[in-house]
């Protein structure tokens, strides 16, 4: 009885995914009289390995293996319950068989099964009051990537991912629910890996890593291969159980785990190649010397200066480079290597692999990017069921060798006729030191190894069958090594320069963390009422270093890689810090008469980011749902299958700043002068900000039609984040670029998301099911004190997304002067940046989303995805230096000011020594010209597999597939690709890989 | 510690599940200890900015920092991106042949933007020193543990300097906020004062900073600034000020002193970090580097792959000069040959350590008391300055005898003289007013508004009260 009431009040367990809850309070049952029954499961189109084997209120439990068979010791009473996520479950009575065949049927939408991770707590997707998206390893084994970010790109409402470079080791933007923050830095998510945060802030002081627009991102040491399941929290209630950190979303990774049942063996091999998606369209050596020749005659130029070796006859003019396709055009070879491992017992099972990725790169040069990972997770639980200990753990290696810097920006100034790289020695050819040789970047290398340590634990022991103890534990580590040399070879030999000229640039930084989070947990049940509460404490602590040294003098160019050979050694930066962070967190979950729910949830939060009296505050949510599909109004009818009203309201915060921002503080900088070390002012210092809080708040409904072939969800959210904690941009007249403290404005974020699943065809042979996510998002300041006293007045407007530019207005080029013109707007007769740059233009995207095809034939799966935004951006006369220079050019300026009374969109060339000229070429540049359309459809994704009939294969399963990342792009936009945003850096890549699964 | 009390009270909680009571205790315990967990050290690098004021060392270290960020950075760096070397080629001192990437080609080609970073950094960087100086003499002021006579030395060092920069950035943006305080409320919304208020200020500062500093040099190589380093800047900033007496006066001050700043007969020797001759330089930035101006000049085969000296230059030395034979040096690729300034005959990178960055010496002086002297008619003991210098040159005494043509002779002996140091060139031109004689004709680019540069559109943007931007940006 007693368990008969758990069972009801607990998990309203029909299906077997809330398995383990049950496992944990049941009284195990021994019987003598059992006798062994042997089974084999399939579905229409064969066996099924993997297949949950249960007796029903029962704690046995088998899984299929490989070949879809379970072994079983039953009662003849006993029932047999079938469970396997995506279909429906079967019972079956025993009786006298021994030997059974069953078929499972899949379940259209099988979102009844489907537990949702919301962190500290799992919830049945149906019966969740917050918003939270999801992919699981059958969406991310589809893609040919190695960053865990790139595999969420366009599969998630509300969630905008951009690639920041294509060099293997660089890093995404991410945004949830768009800008929240004022600070541009303040905007990431939290990350936590099955429960622990991991710290995504960038590896190292950047001073070796010239080759990506920024530091390596940790977040490539989470390997795609090893992840079961991405939740992305978003709303209120979701995520103020994280309190200070919840504001920008929460992204939980979880990892794979092992199941019980037969050893099973996984390899997965996978190669491919890639390439750059889309070069510019530049000037022919023709058209480009033609420019040249009239900017020259436009300068009253004559006699062309010494320095013009590109017209002036130094270089050859009859010569053509397309220094896009020489400098990028290379294709990068993918190779993919995963084993893995997994089986156990009733009581413990496990999961080991492996994976080995490379990659080597689109630059000229042998550049390579390895990775190798290693995972262990088990799980054991004491006879009695109540004792359980999960232990995962993950070692990850980088090995990054890349050139010192991107060739991007080269490839796009370069004269097209510019020199060849080589002599006919096969020597870097510097064309008697008229130009640098962009293969002289090739000459030193920047090498990263970071290797990444995360282990965690998990504990939980049932006191009564209402109380349980929980304790997570983990602890990160991530070390890295980054070393950029400069080899003396690099430079032109009229230098005349030998390795005392060399320079080595070593960058050690070192992360750890370590969280402990005991929780105490109670549910209960009453007739129409069940109750889950958590309490629960966070204690977390981390703490890095960082140190980058430089090598000068080195006697020679073979030792430069040895910082002990360098004879003058600088340590450049050595710096310790620490972080730490404490937290009571709760939660309280009603579900009345399975139709009302109500979800409370709350944390105290203190940060050592802030000083005294500041270093404490509260966050809440509630969450409350109405599953109006079980009231009785809707019982008989067939057309809407599922129905729910849901809404959230709450407050998060932001404590995204550095350490130590509030403390008046002198440095030691490590520069030398008389042999003395000196110290310098930290910053300009604000003993009293706190937290930046954002209040949440979300309305959806959820719909089910046609026992759920179409379901659709609908959210409208505001966040409103204020209190905002900003680095105060402050003229240089201060001594400083910033100053840290919370500013009294509010920025909104409204949106519509919309995610809509349908089962199209659902048929024994064939199944198509549709995927659409879209997300309207707009970004609002809603208020800002004094805005035109404070010094963002130029930087953003109320009213006005954050993420706009305040641009000249173009005019068009004037008639008679071809030069470029702008509206004067303050009439004052000059233009200037105060006065006239008043047009704002809005950079965030209008509306983005993607739409996923899944199409099943037989034994073939076919899966595309479309991603598509709308948006304008920066476009490609941004940049480029102004036509007439020596400069490379897109074509786009062909069309330009000749002769007085020409309509032109561009104006006249000039060599820059016509200074009103050059003043308007670069006030065309932040100009409204400069930023056009950048929308796109891109065919993200395509996959294609087929699994080899088990006939052929014996007891292997053989899955071959092909995969495509970044295959088409239609997009006006003028410029190269328009996903990616950061300037003079290479683009993602498009990617075509084949592999072979095996399964034994 | 915290991390090991909680484990181990959670296992002790664990074995014995029962004792509820126990584990509320910890829960309730582990949360009291809240305030005291999130309380962290120090990191390692940093100390409490009274604390620096508190020890005569580190109120040292600050106070030499600055002198390393002058050396690395901005009015005064030996750099390619440093004033001295843009401003060389800004005017009619060098041609530059490099990369049409740098950041020189701007200034070469005379079309510096309000949005120029290099302009921008130079203005940041100067004004990033003068928080500096300002909160060392803020922090001297409060401190009670330093003894008067190093709050006399730092203080006066720190109005030394806050005086040269000020003095420096008004020449080349006119009119500029003079910054007196740490206080970012006041800074961030000052506006211009005229060229005549910051001269008038760095004045007044550098006159208290005669009366702290003191007559001896504190290290062996005349690195830290002492009381006639600020006598010669003085000497400076009245020429440019138009205070002849002044001028004069100050320079002699100076230049009385034979024992300390004697002569130096071997032109190729001036240069060297033991010059008697040398006021004030800046130690590098380790021991066995020289100065940054000869890793930027200095190149060994042509076509340069930066700059080289330009023929208006080279035609400006008489015949015969001995200041061209030994602070020029040819290099020839056999068909063409170029010059590039040699004073500094060690690159950054070159073995022993000889070569300091000279900021002030006393031919600058010779000079400055030469013209102030054939400016108030003096003209007899004008011409005994100059022939002074150009003796030391190898050159027979000036023809020049009215003031007209001795102050032209004078400016050309500056020009000869002072070549690609600090932008001595391009403020001569300013002060003769004739820049545009010169510059028209050698630089296709050059406006008249180019004598000023622009202030950098950040500025402006961030604080209008900076506004009007000068002429022609």
């Amino acid at each position: 009885m007693k368990i008969n009431l758990l069972f009801r009040a607990w998990t309203r367990c029909k299906r077997s995914s809330l398995l383990l809850l049950l496992v944990l309070f049941c009284v195990p049952t021994v019987s003598a009289q059992t006798v062994s029954l042997t089974g084999t499961v399939s579905d229409a189109q064969g066996v099924l390995p993997g297949v949950n084997v249960q007796l029903k209120n029962k704690l046995d439990t088998a899984t299929t293996d490989a070949n879809g068979v379970f072994h079983v010791n039953v009662l003849p009473e006993d029932i047999l319950v079938f469970s396997y996520i995506g279909y429906l479950n079967v019972e079956l009575l025993v009786g006298t068989q021994t030997t059974i065949q069953i078929t499972l049927k899949p379940d259209t939408t099988a979102l009844e099964e489907v537990l949702v991770n919301a962190g500290y707590y799992k919830v049945r997707d149906k019966e969740r009051t917050g918003s939270i998206s999801k992919i699981t390893s059958k969406d991310i084994e589809t893609q040919p990537v190695s960053n865990v970010l790139a595999s969420m790109q366009g599969r998630m409402a509300g969630v905008n991912i951009t690639q920041t470079t294509g060099v293997p080791g660089g890093g995404f933007d991410i945004q949830i629910r768009g800008l929240n923050s004022v600070r541009k830095s303040g905007n990431d998510p939290l990350y936590l890996i099955d429960g622990v945060p991991y710290s995504s802030s960038p590896i190292g002081s950047g001073q070796s890593s010239n080759v990506l627009p920024g530091q390596p991102s940790p977040l490539n040491s989470i390997n795609p291969d090893q992840i079961e399941s991405i939740e992305v929290l978003k709303d209120a209630d979701a995520t103020a159980i994280y309190g200070s950190r919840g504001a920008n979303g929460v992204i939980l990774i979880t990892t794979k785990k092992g199941r019980s049942g037969k050893t099973q063996w996984d390899i997965n091999l996978n190669n491919g190649f890639g390439t750059v998606t889309r070069f510019m369209e530049l000037l022919s050596t023709q058209q480009y010397l033609t420019m040249r020749e009239e900017a020259f005659a436009n300068d009253g130029i004559t006699t062309l200066p010494i320095k013009a070796y590109d017209v002036n006859g130094t270089w050859d003019r009859e010569r053509y480079t397309d220094w896009q396709k020489t400098l990028l055009g290379g294709t990068s070879q993918i190779t993919d290597l995963t084993t893995s491992v997994s089986g156990g017992g009733a009581q413990t099972h496990y999961r080991a692999s492996a994976s080995f990725n490379k990659q080597t790169s689109v630059f000229p040069g042998d550049f390579k990017y390895k990775k190798a990972s290693f995972n262990l997770s088990t799980h054991h639980q004491s006879e009695d069921k109540r004792f359980e200990a999960d232990f995962s753990a993950a070692y990850t290696l980088q090995d990054n060798v890349q050139p010192r810097g991107d060739l991007m920006t080269t490839a796009l100034s370069l004269a097209p006729n510019a020199p060849s790289l080589y002599n006919p020695d096969g020597t870097l050819n510097w064309e008697n030191s008229t130009w640098i040789n962009p293969l002289s970047n090739l000459q030193g290398e920047y090498t990263a190894k970071i290797d990444d340590l995360f282990a965690n634990a998990l504990l939980s022991y049932q006191l009564s069958p209402h109380l349980a103890l929980i304790s997570s534990m983990g602890y990160t580590t991530t070390n890295s090594n980054e070393v950029a040399a400069s080899p003396s070879t690099q430079y032109d030999p009229a230098y005349g320069v030998g390795a005392e000229f060399s320079s080595l640039k070593l960058g050690t930084s070192s992360r750890k963390s370590w969280i402990v989070e005991p929780q105490v947990r109670y549910q209960n049940g009453w007739s129409d009422l069940k109750l889950d509460a958590l309490l629960g404490s966070t204690f977390q602590s981390q703490s890095s270093r960082m140190r980058d040294d430089l090598g000068q003098k080195f006697a020679s160019n073979s030792l430069i890689y040895n910082l002990a050979s360098a004879s003058v050694k600088t340590i450049l930066l050595n710096t310790e810090e620490e972080y730490r962070y404490a937290a009571i967190f709760g939660r309280i979950n009603l579900h009345w008469k399975e139709k009302y729910i109500v979800n409370l949830t709350g944390r105290r939060d203190g940060s050592s980011r802030f000083g005294p009296g500041k270093q404490f505050a509260n966050f809440a949510a509630v969450g409350a749902a109405w599953l109006f599909s079980n009231e009785v109004l809707f019982k008989d009818q067939t057309v809407l299958s599922f129905g729910k009203l849901r809404g959230s309201y709450g407050i998060t915060g932001s404590d995204q700043i550095g350490n130590y921002q509030f403390l008046d503080t002198y440095g030691s900088t490590g520069n030398n002068y008389n042999g003395v070390i000196g110290l310098e002012p930290t910053r300009l210092f604000n003993p009293s900000f706190g937290w930046e809080t954002s209040r949440k708040l979300e309305a959806a409904v959820e719909l089910g039609f046609l026992k759920d072939r179409i379901y659709l969800t609908t959210g409208v959210y505001q966040n409103r984040s204020s209190n905002q904690l900003a680095g105060m941009p402050l003229p240089g007249t201060t001594g400083f670029s910033s100053l840290q403290s919370n500013l009294a404005a509010t920025v909104q974020n409204t949106g519509v998301e919309l995610s809509l699943r349908t089962v199209n065809i659902t048929h024994k042979d064939f199944s198509w099911i549709s995927s659409l996510n879209l997300t309207f998002s707009r970004n609002k300041l809603l208020e800002f004190p004094d805005l035109d006293a404070s010094t963002y007045k130029n930087t953003y407007q109320i009213g006005e997304p954050l993420n706009i530019r305040k641009v000249y207005h173009f005019m068009g080029v004037d008639p008679a002067t071809g030069l470029y013109t702008f509206e004067d707007y303050d009439g004052d007769g000059s233009i200037t940046s105060n006065g006239d740059r008043k047009i704002i233009k809005d950079l965030n995207p209008d509306y983005f989303g993607g739409l996923l095809n899944q199409f099943r034939y037989g034994q073939f799966h076919l899966d595309f995805l479309f991603q598509f935004v709308k948006q304008e951006n920066f476009n490609s006369t941004a940049f480029f230096a102004s036509p007439g220079l020596q400069f490379q050019q897109p074509t786009t300026v062909l069309n330009h000011w000749q002769n007085s009374g020409d309509i032109a969109p561009h104006q006249l060339y000039t060599t820059g020594a016509n200074g009103d000229a050059a003043n308007a070429a670069s006030r065309y540049k932040d100009s409204d010209a400069a930023i056009s359309d950048a929308s796109y459809i891109r065919l993200k994704n395509i996959s294609l597999s087929y699994q080899l009939p088990t006939s052929w294969t014996k007891n292997v399963q053989c899955k071959l597939y092909f995969e495509g990342q970044n295959l088409w792009t239609w997009t006006k936009y003028d410029g190269g690709d328009p996903e990616f945003k950061s300037t003079g850096y290479l683009p993602p890549l498009r990617v075509l890989s084949a592999g072979i699964q095996l399964t034994l | 510690m915290e991390k090991y009390n909680i484990l181990k009270v959670l296992f002790t909680s664990l074995r014995k599940p029962k004792n509820l009571f126990t584990l509320f205790l910890m829960v309730s315990l582990l949360l009291t200890s809240c305030e005291d967990f999130v309380e962290v050290d120090l990191p390692s690098d940093q100390l409490y900015a009274e604390g620096v004021f508190e020890e005569p060392s580190t109120a040292k270290a600050a106070m030499v920092e600055i002198y390393s960020k002058i050396r690395n950075s901005g009015l005064f760096t030996g750099v390619s991106e440093g004033a001295p070397f843009s401003l060389a080629n800004y005017t009619d001192e060098m041609d530059f042949y490099g990369p049409n990437n740098l950041g020189t080609v701007p200034f070469y080609n005379n079309t510096l933007t309000a949005a120029n970073l290099d302009v921008k950094n130079i203005w940041d960087s100067s004004y990033n020193q003068i928080y500096a100086v300002n909160a060392i003499i803020e922090g001297v002021a409060q401190s009670k543990d330093l003894n008067e006579e190093l709050k006399r030395q730092l203080t006066g060092e720190a109005l030394f300097v806050r005086s040269l920069l000020h003095f420096s950035l008004a020449n080349l943006f006119g009119g500029i906020p003079y910054v007196k305080s740490t206080d970012y409320q006041i800074n961030k919304n000052l506006s211009r004062s005229e060229v005549a208020l910051v001269y008038s200020l760095a004045k007044a500062d550098l006159e208290v900073a005669v009366e702290l500093l003191p007559e001896v040099y504190l290290t062996p190589n005349r690195t830290r600034p002492n009381r006639s380093t600020a006598k010669a800047l003085m000497a400076r900033l009245c020429l440019y000020a138009g205070n002849w007496e002044e001028a004069s006066n100050a320079a002699s001050a100076v230049l009385n002193q034979t024992e300390m700043y004697g002569e130096v007969n071997d032109l190729s020797q001036l240069f060297l970090n033991t010059s008697s001759t040398t006021i004030w330089q800046l130690s590098p930035p380790n021991n066995s580097s020289n100065t940054s101006e000869g890793a930027t000049f200095i190149f060994t085969s042509g076509p340069p792959p930066l700059s080289a000296v330009s023929t208006s230059l080279l035609a400006a030395f008489e015949p015969n000069d001995l200041r061209k034979l030994e602070w020029l040096k040819a290099v020839t690729n056999g068909t063409t040959t170029w010059y590039h300034p040699n004073k500094y005959k060690k690159g950054v990178n070159s073995s022993a350590v000889s070569e300091y960055s000279i900021v002030f010496r006393t031919a600058e002086l010779y000079l400055i008391r030469a013209e102030a002297r054939a400016r108030t008619g003096n003209l007899t003991l004008a011409q005994e300055d100059l022939n002074r210098i150009r003796s030391f040159a190898g050159l027979s005494a000036t023809t020049a005898s009215s003031k007209e043509a001795l102050l032209q002779a004078i400016l050309n002996e500056r020009r000869v003289e002072l070549f690609t140091e600090f932008g001595h060139r391009f403020f001569d031109l300013k002060r003769y007013e004739l820049l545009d004689n010169f510059l028209l004709v050698v630089k296709p680019g050059w406006n008249s508004t180019d004598s000023l540069f622009p202030v950098p559109e950040m500025e402006l943007s961030l604080n209008p009260n900076l506004e009007p931007q000068n002429l022609g940006y």
